[in-house]
């Protein structure tokens, strides 16, 4: 039994581990690094250490034996898809909260996973280990060990590909510690589809349905949702079925993802499979009424998932929101700052997973993720309501951020209509126009306070002058 | 400044009456809203009904893209963050929007641009340095 976590993240994702390893009464060990100090995650938990890096599993290890945890949930991103934690707890005999060492790298590598899911009977997207032949652009570059769309390139032109390639290359190195790269067919107006799978020691593989995230931004997924408007029931079992070939294909142990591209004559293809918890696992939660972090659990300490595929039956429709503290109207770019007002929206079906709270520092040194706004309701027309409601609701303000660019685009004509792929952002540059005209009212609240302040009946002549401009 | 009492806002010759009920709350013309407001020293920031305004004022040059500058030949830093790689050399020519350098915030790399076509006439910044928004990193002339 599993007494003590200790959990290799930080943000949002280590504060909602947080909350399960609370309610199965297991004991937290949070870790941090100087810039951290004072973060969200570390004061949820009720150990913290210190640590130089999120990155080191040999430290992370020893942080965990010498707090006495007797075992590692690694959350996404930093080592969680790094074999060497997994192989490093095996080696202390710290339980590794995750698939086995030779899974990880076997899916780790894009191309052996690929070959792997082809041998499995998984349809993959054709790729080239050289320069692919001029009619087959355009092409994507992508990193072998990365994900989340770094060190990822969309190439045009057989001579733009050496510039792609090496830029690729060194964004990779720089995030994966592993700069190679390898050139796969670029599938037009596809749809980006994933299957939550889990998989437990004693051969039982079930699929938790799919979840849609085909608007993305740079190859990064802003919104997703559940069910799919591009699903059919033939076709969700077909591709589930194609999800649990995967799982059993590596003996998958816990929750992992199969990710696909879907196309629009509906010929899927496997892209691959993220042997960790999803960004975006929320909305598969929300619809199933599972607690994927629960199962991790069970499954780590060698029970059986407690779902067969049969008690499965997805309600409504589930929406995530990632909350990002970038300016989308100025190219998506990092905003930093201190949050100074923070005032959540609630109400019936809304969940936040918040890394921040007001007076968290946001720094250029971690992912721009605060927080994911989840919604769900009993249809996919009302969680769009509620999420429009939740996102108006939600006040945000110290660090620039995202929240209005997604009321925008749940507002879209084409995403009501589930007319969504992944071009869809660059199919709508007018959801990146903010309009410079700026309403009465606003100027006239923002006279009423600091040192600019109006009193009484008397207004300050600055406010009345119409020469204001939203920027 | 909390009055219950009714004020009136005078706007482009329009009378506007309200009454601050509470600090985040207003009542404008007999209807409530919430508001929130930060103050900075380039800007205002106001929260409004689910719309976050950035005041600024339109009649200081700079501000609005109509009253732009001739474009200055400082590159600038456009986020903190860390400076990858310099492309080019203090004496290289550079056209307009060519390449100049890499800078890498939040795991992400990004490209600086020469903002016009010219000679590159400083390098304030090396690989690998860390710098601060704003501040000033090449000068192109």
């Amino acid at each position: 039994m599993i007494r003590k976590v200790l959990i290799a993240n930080r943000g949002e994702i280590a504060i909602r581990i947080g909350h399960t390893l609370r309610e199965m009464e297991i004991e937290t060990v949070s870790v941090f690094t100087e810039p951290d100090e004072h973060s969200l995650h570390v004061r949820a938990a009720s150990t913290a250490r210190r640590i130089e890096s999120y990155l080191d599993a040999s430290e992370i290890v020893r942080a965990a034996k010498e707090s006495g945890a007797d075992a590692i949930h690694p959350g996404y991103g930093f080592l969680s898809e790094n074999p060497s934690l997994s192989e490093e707890c095996e080696k202390a005999g710290v339980i590794f909260i995750g698939p086995r060492p030779n899974t990880i790298r076997a899916m780790g590598d894009k191309l052996e996973s690929k070959r792997l899911m082809q041998s499995a009977g998984v349809p993959v997207v054709p790729s080239w280990d050289g320069t692919p032949p001029a009619s087959e652009y355009p092409v994507l570059v992508k990193a072998v060990g990365g994900g989340g769309g770094k060190g990822m390139r969309l190439v045009e032109k057989v001579e733009d590909l050496a510039e792609a390639m090496a830029s690729a290359s060194r964004e990779a190195s720089n995030a994966f510690d592993d700069s190679r790269v390898f050139i796969e067919k670029y599938i037009r107006r596809p749809r980006h589809i994933e299957f939550q799978i889990l998989g437990d020691s004693h051969g039982n593989h079930i699929h938790v349905f799919e979840r849609e995230c085909s608007i993305q931004r740079r190859h990064q997924k802003i919104i997703e949702e559940t069910p799919s408007t591009a699903m059919t029931p033939k076709l969700r079992e077909q591709m589930g079925a194609a999800a649990v070939a995967a799982s059993k294909a590596v003996d998958y142990r816990g929750a992992g993802t199969v990710e696909f591209i879907l196309d629009p004559t509906g010929s899927f293809y496997f892209l691959e499979m993220n042997t960790r918890l999803q960004v975006e696992h929320p909305i598969t939660e929300m619809t199933t009424g599972l607690d994927l972090v629960r199962e991790q659990i069970l499954v780590a300490q060698g029970e059986k998932l407690s779902y067969r595929q049969a008690d499965l039956r997805p309600v409504g429709h589930s929406m995530e929101c990632r909350i990002y503290a970038e300016v989308p109207e100025e190219n998506f770019r990092p905003s930093t700052g201190t949050i100074e007002i923070f005032e959540p929206p609630a109400g019936p079906g809304v969940r936040l997973d918040s890394g921040v709270a007001r007076g968290s520092v946001v720094s250029y040194h971690f992912d721009p993720l605060l927080a994911k706004l989840v919604v769900w309701a009993s249809s996919r027309e009302a969680a769009i309501d509620r999420m429009k409601r939740a996102l108006a609701d939600f006040v945000l303000l110290g660090v620039r951020n995202n929240i209005e660019f997604l009321h925008r685009v749940i507002s879209a004509a084409d995403f009501s209509s589930g007319e969504i792929d992944t071009g869809f952002l660059e199919r709508h540059p007018e959801l990146f126009t903010v309009s410079a005209d700026v309403p009465v009212e606003a100027l006239l609240v923002a006279s009423l306070g600091g040192d600019k302040a109006g009193s009484g009946d008397r207004i300050p002549d600055v406010w009345n002058s119409g020469s204001w401009r939203n920027s | 400044m909390t009055s219950r009492t009714h004020s009136t806002f005078q706007i482009s010759g329009r009378s506007i009456s309200f009454r601050l009920l509470e600090p985040n709350l207003i009542e404008i013309d007999g209807k409530r809203h919430r508001f929130y407001v930060l103050h900075r020293r380039h800007e205002h920031i106001v929260w409004l009904d689910g719309h976050t305004y950035h005041l600024q004022r339109a009649d200081r040059g700079g501000l609005s893209p109509a009253a732009a500058v001739p474009a200055s030949g400082e590159i600038t830093a456009l986020m903190p963050g860390k400076v990858l790689r310099i492309e080019v050399k203090v004496g290289d020519a550079v056209a307009e929007k060519q390449t100049v350098a890499m800078m890498e915030s939040m795991k992400m790399e990004s490209a600086l641009h020469a903002p016009k076509a010219g000679r590159v006439a400083a390098i304030h910044c090396r690989p690998g340095q860390v710098v601060e928004m704003g501040e000033l990193l090449i000068v192109i002339e």
